[in-house]
């Protein structure tokens, strides 16, 4: 594919912060299990946390196929950078975009876009995963507004991000709500211990008898799980970037590797058995690249994604585990060790099969869309 | 006040360079602004910052040099001048060529890299003081502007001297004079609407390129025998001492 000049410029800008702040403090962040907020505040100082948003609403106004890109770059950094990264911009900042007021946009979008907010999207509840329309937290109308009781889980950044995009149940059906990080009622559990993405901090959010003001309904009441659909397809879209930069990072080390270790008098590269270890890589992660970037045309150019976003997150995560389970083989019993940082993103790459829809549901969103 | 950034794009340190018939071949390469060069823009823009005016980017290079030309403008250069040459051409007729923009801009002073990642060459600097006719202070750590005069120190290789020059003047730059900002996205997308004036270079080559290789890094590849510790220690003191020049 062939770069603008701009979106030459907007990579080697992302490079350049990825090489200098991002490679360097991901294996401590990840050690530590510690939330990357020096890695987001470079990012948000260049721009990078509200790529897509319009400048009058803080952002930068880059395409979809820039911010795609740009994504895997930050991925193969570091994913749990990129998570972050991914959520906050592809889903509160588009769905406020494109449902919220002028005066929620003002309030919410301007300070995500120039990242000194982050965001958070609360969907999922410990019922209600895959089958997100039995979420069970209520939002009850009182005079002024609404008030919020329920769990969610697995919420990306929850406890650090300053605003919660949370759906709840009302009369009319799901709606969504704009939720401040410091209205009472609203707390967080401990980080999760997960297998992988451990900077990306995820845990529980809970709502008990939190008011949130009438002004701060997103869209129209009853039309939330929509708007959460809508954003899970630009959603997926950064997931499915985050998982060629998986892919990509633990490509390069292994490429690299190989280039440089010698058994049986020779490069690993001269053996052919890792020699096409490393073309199916290439391969794998160029077609997987392909279709993101396919996904993303399309929502530049205002169309239907759904079927195309899906298709590439299905396909780049299994791209992701499979080509980081192949690089740890390349490194061989390095490749089991952690300063070799391979095993870093075989961890990492397990979730993007499961997260923003499992590939399961992936398949099924496909074939809804084949059968519209 | 112009401040004037003289700049060229260059390989990135960490491509892969290759060698088709006797001459290195880019196209697989990265090409990005001289780091160098990039002390250079970011004291124009600073110098800008502090005493107003404009800050300038003349570039010297091939069409795709208008990148680089561009990332200046994304860290803050108001408008570039791109003087199109394609092929080698040694310092002092890049210098030549770069005289008649410059002497129409008439800036303030000029500023460039002390050094030219590509060439490894240092004589830019040098060759454009006497092209235009001016003073020139190499490798510039620090630089204050005191009325028709600027302030400066210069690196030497054992300590350091400040000197006063008559302005305008060259300086040429290196690390430690400043932090080169990184390009923001917002510059970058102002950056697109920023004007770059294109001159097609006239000039005559006084040096010509006749065949380029790469260094072949090999290993010596000498083991010791250590059966005996003591004499294999020494025989190793021995080498980095005597061989390796180390110790």
């Amino acid at each position: 594919m062939t770069l603008t000049q701009e979106q030459r410029l907007v990579l080697e800008a992302v490079r350049r912060v990825a090489r200098e702040v991002l490679y360097p403090l991901a294996p401590e962040y990840d050690r530590k299990a510690e939330y990357p907020w020096p890695q987001l505040r470079a990012l948000a100082e260049l721009g990078f946390l509200g790529m897509t948003t319009p400048e009058a609403w803080g952002g930068v106004g880059l395409d979809s196929v820039t911010w795609a890109l740009a994504l895997e770059e930050i991925a193969a950094a570091d994913p749990s950078v990129a998570v972050i990264v991914s959520v906050t911009s592809g889903l509160p900042q588009y769905m406020l975009l494109r449902f919220g007021t002028e005066a929620q946009k003002r309030r919410y979008l301007v300070p995500l876009a120039k990242g000194e907010w982050i965001g958070a999207f609360c969907l999922t509840e410990p019922q209600a995963g895959s089958d997100a329309k039995s979420l069970r937290t209520e939002a009850r109308r009182v005079p002024g507004g609404f008030v919020l009781n329920g769990v969610k889980s697995w919420i990306t950044s929850a406890g650090q991000a300053h605003l919660y995009v949370v759906m709840a149940r009302t009369e009319k059906g799901i709606s969504a709500f704009l939720v401040e990080k410091d209205t009472p009622g609203l707390s967080f559990g401990r980080p999760e211990e997960k297998m992988g993405l451990h900077a990306a901090h995820t845990a529980e959010v809970r709502l008990e008898g939190v008011f949130v003001p009438e002004e701060n309904l997103l869209g129209e009441e009853g039309r939330g799980l929509a708007y959460a659909l809508a954003g899970l397809d630009s959603g997926r879209v950064g997931v499915a970037a985050q998982a060629v930069g998986i892919a990509r990072g633990a490509y390069e080390i292994a490429r690299a590797y190989a280039d440089q270790r010698e058994q049986f008098g020779k490069k690993l590269r001269e053996h052919q058995a890792i020699a096409f270890k490393i073309a199916d890589m290439h391969v794998r992660i160029a077609a997987a690249r392909a279709l993101v970037l396919e996904a993303a045309r399309k929502k530049d150019q205002g169309e239907r994604f759904t079927l195309e976003a899906s298709a590439a997150k299905l396909f780049a995560s299994q791209v992701a585990v499979e080509v980081t389970r192949e690089a740890v083989q390349v490194l061989g019993g390095y490749g089991y060790h952690r300063d070799f940082r391979v095993e870093r993103y075989y961890r990492d790459a397990k979730v993007t099969e499961i997260y923003e829809g499992t590939s399961e549901i992936q398949r099924l969103v496909i074939a809804r869309e084949l059968y519209r | 006040m112009k401040f004037v950034a003289v700049i060229r794009q260059v390989p990135d340190g960490e491509s892969r360079l290759k060698i088709q018939e006797g001459r290195v071949d880019l196209s697989g390469a990265t090409l990005i602004l001289d780091q160098m060069d990039e002390y250079a823009v970011e004291e124009a823009i600073r110098l800008k910052e502090k005493h107003g005016g404009e800050a300038i980017v003349v570039g010297f290079g091939p069409e795709r040099t208008e990148e680089a030309i561009r990332t200046a403008l994304a860290m803050g250069c108001d408008r570039g001048v791109h003087v199109v040459y394609e092929g080698f051409a040694d310092p002092v007729a890049v210098a030549e060529a770069l005289v008649g923009v410059l002497k129409e801009e008439a800036p303030t002073l000029v500023l460039t890299g002390g050094q030219q990642a590509d060439w490894d060459s240092q004589a830019l600097g040098g060759a454009l003081a006497e092209a235009l006719g001016v003073p020139v202070v190499a490798w510039t750590t620090a630089l204050e502007l005191e009325g028709e005069t600027a302030k400066a120190k210069h690196d030497l290789d054992e300590g350091a001297e400040w000197v006063r020059v008559k302005l305008p003047a060259v300086f040429t730059t290196q690390q430690g004079l400043n932090e080169p900002r990184y390009p923001t996205l917002p510059g970058i997308m102002k950056a697109k609407k920023k004007e770059i004036r294109k001159v097609q270079a006239s000039l005559t080559p006084k040096v010509t390129l006749l065949s380029e290789e790469i260094q072949e890094k090999s290993r010596l590849g000498k083991i010791l025998d250590g059966k005996d510790p003591v004499a294999a220690a020494e025989e190793l003191v021995r080498l980095l001492h005597e061989e390796a020049k180390v110790i």
